[in-house]
């Protein structure tokens, strides 16, 4: 049905008021842009604190107008759809860049190069996840996914070092290919349903009707994309050479944000493809995905001698976790999955605020970080409880949250029955055993070896603080789980 | 009084949060406090026995709040309690873990490095152990679980031993790899379980006492007592039990699960050794009293005899072991292997007298094996030197030292007039009891734990031969002069413990007032469920 103009600005208008969020966020980035050409001192934080309002806008608005996204709504022409359910990542993304630039204040990487730029591209990245969170139309996926990508390229190479280089140029070059293989999916799933917006009736039924094996085949390569995005197994190589030159905001965010809209989309891709006739195991190959990228993440973050490496593996791993949520796709694992997420965010951000401050005091390498839980007692107990969440022991929010998901799992196993959900529960909880070997191995040198030569020398007062507050909610999440999961509940589940 | 548990719980965890402001050298302030702690526990100690009646076997001191109550939509309602209260066994392990602490507190007195963190550390396990042994709701038994881990892995690792940090990651790795078997169970009974009191919406809860009462699992569910579920060739219940079966035997520890604890033992410092022994193996055999054998007495009954031969298995294999140990340290720590089997064995006879037996050895080793790492400290004290052949004839040389060995040996190895042997008798009886009425266990498994009985007085007496008796001869290294006896500290600890060691051995009825109604309670509601289950 062909609309007439003024309808079609009227629906514009409308859409603007439910996407107030990435209003703000691309008014920020003129702002910032325009804001530095009158800027003499290049050495100030306006533009830090500038950005930092966006945020804080984008945040505020999502959250009081969080009735507002009850109903889901498709916006642009079915290009996007605002629901609670991306509301919500997008509030988690844009805490975490807020964290990433109270975190690029205080970096030792970046004190030299910090400019207004750094944070177009910050808010840039932030706009192309939620965007991606919200798509509903394959080319909307891929035109936000570019725009997180592309920025996320250039703030890993943020170090303007050899490693930081070398770093965002694989980054690049496997995300390109990523992109390519992603797109080709896409063009295939076009071309046999005829239709891009994947959420609505004509591309299920179509999918359903013209069953062949290029369905699997293209269905696969689009899955590609997004595993890149969360660095899961086969597409993880990249993490840990980013992980090594970049500087440490950066990884921070890279492995929060690019990561949970890579979870959203995914969830929504296969929602879709679960609602067709297909003859294809999408649970089956998402489940084996899972049990690789967590085998593969734990066990090489086993022989890992640097801090930042660790995490790289680490953060694999997690993903794997995260993808269970996607694995079982009920509306109980989708609520684990949020608060999966909330956790993760606040533990890793934890985790690498204080390993800046270690940093900062030269301490990069796991042994050199022995004995320094003397002299740098607050910040070592902080990164301890940070990795035990990580780990998913109590007393930490990182043990309700991996409850939380295994009980969706066992719930799933219990419905459907299959073997490979129990094998998938009985292989993630014996990783746990594996993860706390490394997890714990910097505490391990901080407090049970003898202490080296180092003594603080960098104030790291206002890393501390942002590391005490960040571990605070861990532990008030594992006493009191209902009071983020109460607010999940109001969360309406229309995928 | 109100909440005495809760009371005797964060008592010391109070104490560890007024640690954190005092300055790490007032070392004597921290040694005073850890008495303060342990005197303020004893008087909640006397107020609980004040207030509760042993002949009852039910659940008494109950202290219920809501922890949090989570609505899921269409699955139902996930509601955690914080649920406490003790019965026969709870009370037992309660009064051991407050009686031991004091004794491991005095004995941290030579604790000379990083006494700050050493205490603090020492009070949070305090409280996560007399948590865990209070704790009637599984989360919250899971958590206090969990909370000695780590503590545990810093006593060993920071205070111990040349090997310490190998034996400490050791100890984490076995014991997470238990607790996580105990998770899949938790999470699987979790989604099994609903109050009684559930209507529409399901509430689904960790509540241990619904737990234990077939009648609400929710039909259908994967734990379902109809056994429709199965995983190969067995049912989801059968799986669920091994589980926690050998979960918690790794904690026990029993053979072959038990590798990790002669080393823990011989790096950890002596309270902590002390600890170990005493409380920390209780958790596992406890573990199996509260949870694992009430939730699947019919699985319990199908594996009853695995159970008692990994008893049996324990109590000779690491009777033999501690015949070849060379470091005295490592002796104890085998004979506290062996004779935490008799506990398994009591267990798996499921008759009144073996579970008595079972809870009243749990009791008492744990006052005896404290008395023999205490024994085994002051040695190590001295010398720095534990080997058994580097001694001999210290009779002569420590007498007051010696009097102790012997009641200590004596009472390990079971002779009559000592808690011990009152423990291995009920528990032999059970056995054999077991034999001609439930048919659980054959004679030859409690003739074969009588032989583990000779085994242990082999060698304790062989030892005491080697170290103690003939003429007076140290290996040329160590210097005669720091053999000196026992002082006021040692004498004071060993001879409390020595005392009690007698007091429960002569008028065992003290504590057996407690122990039988649960173990005749713990034997009825066993066999009712196994009732229920196979004609609901």
């Amino acid at each position: 049905m062909e609309q007439t103009l003024s309808a079609k600005l009227k629906s514009i208008s409308v859409g603007l008021y439910y996407t107030m969020p990435e209003v703000i966020l691309s008014l920020g980035i003129v702002a910032v842009v325009v804001f530095s050409f009158f800027l003499r001192n290049r050495k100030t934080n306006v533009p830090a604190l500038l950005t930092l309002g966006v945020f804080i806008a984008s945040i505020a608005y999502a959250t009081l107008s969080w009735t507002f996204y009850r109903t889901p709504v498709s916006l642009f022409g079915n290009m996007v759809r605002a629901d609670q359910f991306s509301a919500y990542f997008r509030i988690l993304a844009d805490v975490a860049a807020g964290l990433t630039v109270l975190m690029a204040l205080r970096s030792k990487d970046l004190s030299e190069k910090l400019s207004s730029e750094f944070y177009v591209f910050l808010i840039s990245a932030v706009l192309g996840s939620h965007l991606l969170m919200m798509s509903t139309n394959l080319i909307m996926v891929f035109i936000s996914l570019e725009v997180l990508s592309i920025s996320s390229y250039i703030l890993a190479g943020y170090k303007f070092s050899r490693k930081g280089a070398e770093g965002s140029l694989k980054y690049f070059l496997f995300g390109s290919a990523a992109s390519a293989i992603m797109l080709y999916g896409f063009s295939i799933l076009f071309g046999i349903t005829g239709t891009l917006e994947f959420t609505s009736a004509t591309f299920t039924n179509n999918l359903s009707t013209n069953q062949s094996a290029l369905v699997i085949v293209s269905s696969m390569m689009a899955f590609a994309g997004f595993l890149y995005k969360i660095a899961a197994a086969p597409m993880h190589i990249w993490a840990p050479d980013v992980y090594e030159g970049s500087p440490m905001p950066v990884i921070a965010f890279l492995s929060v944000v690019p990561k949970l809209a890579g979870i959203v989309v995914l969830i929504k891709l296969v929602m879709a493809f679960a609602l067709t006739t297909v003859q294809f195991d999408w649970q089956l190959v998402l489940a084996i995905i899972a049990m690789i990228t967590i085998g593969i993440g734990n066990f090489s973050a086993l022989w890992q001698n640097s801090a930042r490496r660790m995490m790289a593996y680490s953060s694999i791993a997690q993903s794997g976790f995260l993808l269970i949520g996607v694995v079982c796709l009920t509306p109980q694992s989708m609520q684990a999955l949020l608060f999966y997420s909330a956790v993760y965010m606040a533990s890793n951000y934890a985790v690498f605020i204080a390993l800046q401050a270690f940093e900062k005091n030269s301490i990069d390498s796991i042994p050199l970080f022995g004995g320094v839980g003397r002299s740098f007692i607050l910040i070592s107990i902080v990164l301890l409880l940070a990795l035990v969440s990580l780990t998913g022991i109590p007393p930490t929010g990182g043990f309700t949250s991996k409850l939380f998901m295994f009980a969706s799992l066992w719930a799933s196993y219990a419905q459907t029955g299959k073997t490979i959900l129990l094998w998938l529960l009985v292989f993630g909880l014996l990783n746990t055993v594996v993860s706390l070997f490394y997890y714990l191995k910097i505490p391990y040198y901080t407090f049970l070896k003898t202490p080296g030569s180092t003594l603080p020398s960098e104030n790291t007062a206002f890393e501390n603080f942002l590391a005490v507050i960040l571990v605070t909610g861990i532990l008030f999440l594992f006493i009191r789980p209902d009071f983020l999961m109460g607010w999940l509940n109001t969360v309406n589940f229309v995928l | 009084m109100q909440n005495l548990l809760t009371y005797l719980i964060f008592t010391p965890v109070a104490a560890a949060l007024i640690g954190l402001f005092i300055s790490a050298e007032a070392k004597k302030t921290f040694r005073i406090l850890t008495l303060v702690v342990s005197f303020v526990q004893l008087l909640l100690i006397v107020a609980i026995v004040g207030q509760t009646t042993p002949q009852l076997g039910s659940f008494q001191l109950l202290e219920k709040y809501s922890w949090f109550s989570i609505d899921l939509g269409s699955w139902g309602i996930l509601k955690a309690e914080y649920f406490l209260g003790l019965d026969g066994l709870g009370f037992s392990m309660v009064l051991l873990t407050v009686l031991i602490m004091l004794i491991a507190g005095i004995s941290s007195w030579t604790i000379d490095k990083n006494v700050k963190g050493y205490f603090i550390l020492l009070w949070i396990l305090n409280g996560a152990i007399i948590g865990t042994f209070s704790a009637l709701d599984f989360l919250l038994f899971y958590l206090f679980f969990e909370f000695m881990l780590l503590p545990m892995y810093f006593l060993i690792g920071i205070w111990g031993g040349p090997k310490r940090e190998y034996a400490s990651i050791k100890f984490l790795l076995y014991t997470l790899l238990g607790s996580i078997l105990i998770l899949v169970v938790l999470i699987a009974l979790v989604i099994s379980v609903q109050t009684p009191e559930s209507g529409d919406t399901v509430v689904h809860t960790f509540n241990l006492l619904h737990m234990s009462d077939p009648a609400n699992f929710i039909f259908g569910s994967i734990l379902n007592p109809d056994g429709a579920w199965t995983i190969g060739s067995q049912t989801a219940r059968w799986w669920a039990f091994l589980f926690l079966f050998i979960g918690f035997a790794i904690k026990l520890p029993a053979v072959p699960l038990h590798t990790w604890l002669p080393d823990a033992h011989v790096e950890a410092p002596t309270p902590i050794s002390v600890i170990l022994a005493a409380l920390l193996l209780k958790v596992g055999a406890y573990g199996l009293l509260r949870i694992a054998y009430p939730i699947f007495p019919e699985a319990a009954l199908e594996l009853s005899s695995v159970v008692a031969f990994v008893g049996i298995l324990s109590i000779i294999y690491a009777a033999l072991n501690a015949l070849a140990a060379k470091d005295l340290k490592r002796l104890i720590a085998y004979s506290s292997v062996s004779h935490m089997g008799f506990v398994l064995l009591g267990l798996a006879s499921l008759t009144v007298e073996g579970i008595s037996g079972a809870v009243y050895q749990m009791f008492s080793h744990g006052l005896i094996s404290a008395m023999l790492f205490l024994i085994a400290g002051v040695l190590y004290d001295r010398t720095h030197d534990r080997l058994i052949n580097n001694y001999s004839g210290l009779a002569s040389k420590m007498p007051v030292f010696f009097v102790f060995v012997l009641v200590a040996f004596f009472a390990s190895l079971g002779l009559p007039g000592f808690s011990g042997f009152i423990a291995e008798l009920m528990i032999l009886l059970g056995a054999l009891a077991s034999g001609s009425t439930n048919q659980l266990i054959s004679e030859g498994f409690t003739f074969a734990a009588a032989f583990g009985l000779i085994l242990g007085a082999a060698y304790y007496l062989w030892t005491l031969q080697r170290m103690f008796f003939g003429p007076f001869h140290v290996k040329n290294e160590i210097r005669t002069e720091l053999l000196t006896d026992v002082d006021k500290r040692e004498f004071g600890m060993l001879i409390s413990l020595a005392l009690m060691v007698l007091i429960f051995g002569i008028f065992p009825q003290v504590l057996l007032d407690y122990v039988n109604p649960f173990a005749q309670n713990f034997s009825d509601t066993i066999f009712e469920s196994i009732r229920f289950i196979q004609n609901p």
